[in-house]
């Protein structure tokens, strides 16, 4: 496909870029700050946790910088107060839908939705906590799924699937029962297509999926090696 | 007697230990004392919450059962897991490990003894409540207040420079521990020790003035015997980290030694009763009734041979001399116990921050789950620990069973409860002082209910007489 140049303006700022390219990819060239939580550079795009939403100027509706490709002439903000009141509003319903308690997650001081509360200076939660019933599987001999920490990204489900190429993880139920299952939802350590790679755990910005053989203070995942990873495939060296 | 002409005096909440309670005395119609309860209301849930956690999970989920002995719990606990593991620490590891389980044991008894007891000691345990806290303390003795808050700043610094962290550590894996200690931290812990064993001297030198000064009053405080449980080195040698069991009687007589902590259940059973949270545990062979036992630092010194370390070990001598080598029964000493246990800890400190290895870079062994059933012991500033888990084959916690030291003095604060009311409370006519006096019972086996609520002397505080019939008599009200 032709690339063909156009001109855009992003908070203010006019930015020379081509066609094909998410609002995303472009706002992270120009250093201009977007939060994500379902977005890792290298796998497709789903538009599923809506914190990168912006507004475009005669569009009536906030759009997924991820998913919304650029156009010339655009005119695009990233940062007003109404995109701040969404993220903080999506920030908060992540927190009071599952069952995070930080303290005690493997993920504390390493996790992606740690970070998004202080970028969005979540000091409380207005919503009521569901304290949803949810399982641990421990199945799996080097790796754990907790459910009460998982925030359906899909992350894993899509670095399984586009990058290890096992579809291990997919997607069950609607709504608040919606749920990350391996295979047909057996248990992770009887699934007969995870090749124990762990992909899904690096990718995972939580303390969801997690190795068994580290304790707190000691998780360090590194979902950019997932991305590197691809852009060395590219290659085909 | 008729039962219509009894009266109850509540004690609530109880002000400066760690938690929440209160106390109620039940009267006969001459205004005697027959009955007392400390009731701890509030309930914490881990042991059923932990169920379905992964069990590696558990050192760092029940450093939060405390907020001033969460290094004991997660010592417990990586014990407990260790043992479902089958792996031994490393040699670094556990030389920090065990630094660390000072460092909060000095912090705690710091705590104890200078924020929330010595008020009554400094300042009378008839003075005026606002004021008899540690904020009383410092507008009357800078100095000493001022070195009892870096003592406990002393402790909790030893666990923020191996870790990053003060209060509720991260890192300290089965196996042994995450992160080495650096030569620079090493050093800098170093320099703590001479002020830190200054303090407690001082410490040492009022206690020892007020047992001087008040005989009478520190050996009738509540002197009923009980037997004692700790925790002895191979040589029979005082032990918080790591050891065997001893269980003494009132004699001093050992009933048990070198019992294995992990045969626990053979020794201790627990009872519950309907109107308190806390749990009842006695030593088993003697029954509910004779086998009351007491942990702490008043039950490890009774059940030890010998201190480890010389400065603790002449303190020790002096102590034994109270009740003639026998065990020392009198509540009012388990303040004595606990600053010879500080100071104890501070020598132990240095030798440890003098081993070569202590910065070894060596600090982890790591293995997978292999055993269904974990146990792990240590001593916690209060008292003997353990923790007991049992798994799933995929490490899946099934059940856990926490034995805390708070909870196996329960038997014995309510009769030292009852023991100090006897002594000081007659009639109707009550003196905020002589309810300090019952509460004082408790605060001497410094119990800590939940996670570090400090009340210190500001929290409401008040006593009703009421007859059966819930009718108040009167009221004796504390002001925030």
């Amino acid at each position: 496909m032709s690339m063909t140049k156009l001109t855009l303006q992003i908070d203010g700022r006019s930015i020379e870029t081509e066609s094909g390219r998410t609002i995303l990819e472009v706002c992270k060239e120009n250093d201009i700050t977007i939060l994500t939580m379902c977005h890792l550079k290298g796998i497709t795009d789903v538009g599923a946790c809506r914190l990168c939403l912006v507004e475009i100027e005669g569009v009536s509706k906030l759009m997924s910088a991820c998913t919304t490709k650029v156009a010339d002439k655009m005119i695009i903000r990233t940062s007003t107060e109404k995109i701040k009141r969404y993220q903080r509003i999506t920030t908060e319903l992540f927190a009071a839908e599952r069952n995070h308690v930080c303290s005690v997650c493997i993920a504390n001081g390493h996790c992606e939705l740690q970070k998004l509360a202080y970028d969005v200076k979540m000091d409380h939660i207005r919503y009521p906590y569901l304290f949803p019933q949810c399982e641990v599987d421990t199945s799996h001999p080097l790796y754990v799924l907790d459910h009460n920490r998982c925030i359906v990204c899909t992350r894993c489900v899509r670095v399984c699937a586009e990058v290890e190429g096992a579809y291990n993880w997919d997607v069950m139920n609607r709504g608040t029962n919606v749920r990350i299952i391996s295979d047909f939802n057996t248990p992770w350590g009887e699934s007969i297509t995870c090749s124990d790679c762990g992909k899904c755990v690096e990718a995972c910005p939580t303390g969801a999926l997690w190795p068994k053989a580290v304790v707190q203070g000691q998780l360090n995942k590194a979902p950019e090696f997932i991305s590197d990873l691809i852009e060395k495939r590219k290659m085909k060296l | 007697m008729d039962s219509t002409t009894k009266k109850q005096i509540v004690i609530s909440p109880v002000t400066r230990i760690e938690g929440h309670a209160k106390i109620t005395l039940q009267m006969d119609d001459r205004g005697q004392v027959t009955e007392a309860r400390f009731h701890v209301n509030e309930f914490r849930g881990f042991e059923k919450f932990c169920e379905g956690r992964l069990y590696t999970e558990m050192p760092v989920i029940s450093a939060r059962i405390c907020g001033i002995c969460p290094v004991s719990h997660t010592i417990s606990s990586v014990k407990a897991c260790e043992m479902i593991q089958g792996v031994e620490p490393t040699y670094a590891g556990n030389l920090l490990r065990k630094l660390m389980h000072i460092g909060q044991n000095i912090s705690s008894h710091a705590l104890a003894f200078f924020h929330l007891s010595s008020p009554d000691f400094l300042l009378g345990y008839d003075s005026d409540p606002a004021r008899r806290n540690i904020l009383g303390l410092a507008e009357k003795y800078r100095d000493l207040a001022i070195r009892g808050i870096r003592l406990r700043k002393f402790g909790q610094e030893i666990s923020e420079r191996i870790t990053g962290k003060k209060i509720h550590a991260m890192g300290i894996a089965p196996g042994g521990i995450a992160f080495p200690l650096t030569e620079e931290n090493r050093k800098a812990l170093l320099n703590w020790i001479p002020e830190a064993k200054e303090t407690i001297h001082i410490g040492i030198n009022v206690i020892k003035k007020f047992h001087d000064e008040n005989e009478a009053m520190v050996k009738s405080f509540s002197p009923t015997p009980t037997l004692y449980l700790g925790t002895v080195g191979s040589g029979g040698q005082h032990e918080l980290y790591d050891g065997k069991l001893r269980f003494v009687d009132e004699d001093g007589i050992i009933l048990q030694d070198h019992v294995d902590p992990k045969r626990y259940l053979e020794f201790i059973a627990e009872r519950s009763v309907n109107w308190s949270y806390l749990k009842m545990p006695y030593y088993k062979p003697y029954g509910f009734e004779k086998g009351i036992y007491r942990v702490g630092p008043l039950a490890r010194l009774n059940v030890a041979s010998r201190m480890k370390t010389p400065e603790a070990q002449a303190e020790f001598e002096q102590f034994k001399k109270i009740n003639n080598s026998k065990p020392v029964h009198g509540t009012f000493y388990f303040h004595y116990a606990r600053l010879i246990e500080a100071l104890s800890g501070i020598e132990d400190a240095e030798i440890i921050l003098n081993d070569k290895l202590i910065t070894d870079k060596h600090v982890q062994h790591f293995a997978r789950w292999n055993n269904h059933v974990g146990i792990g012991c240590s001593e916690a500033p209060r008292g003997t620990l353990f923790h007991h888990y049992v798994t799933e084959n995929t490490g899946k916690i099934k059940k856990v069973n926490l034995l805390i030291a708070t909870g196996q003095n329960n038997p014995a604060m309510n009769r030292s409860i009852l023991d100090v009311a006897q002594q000081y409370i007659h009639g109707d006519q009550i003196e905020e002082g002589m309810l300090n006096r019952v509460e004082s019972a408790i605060r001497c086996y410094d119990p800590c209910l939940s996670c570090s609520t400090h009340a210190t002397g500001a929290m409401p505080f008040m006593v009703e007489l009421v007859d059966s019939e819930g009718r108040i008599l009167k009221t004796i009200a504390r002001e925030n």
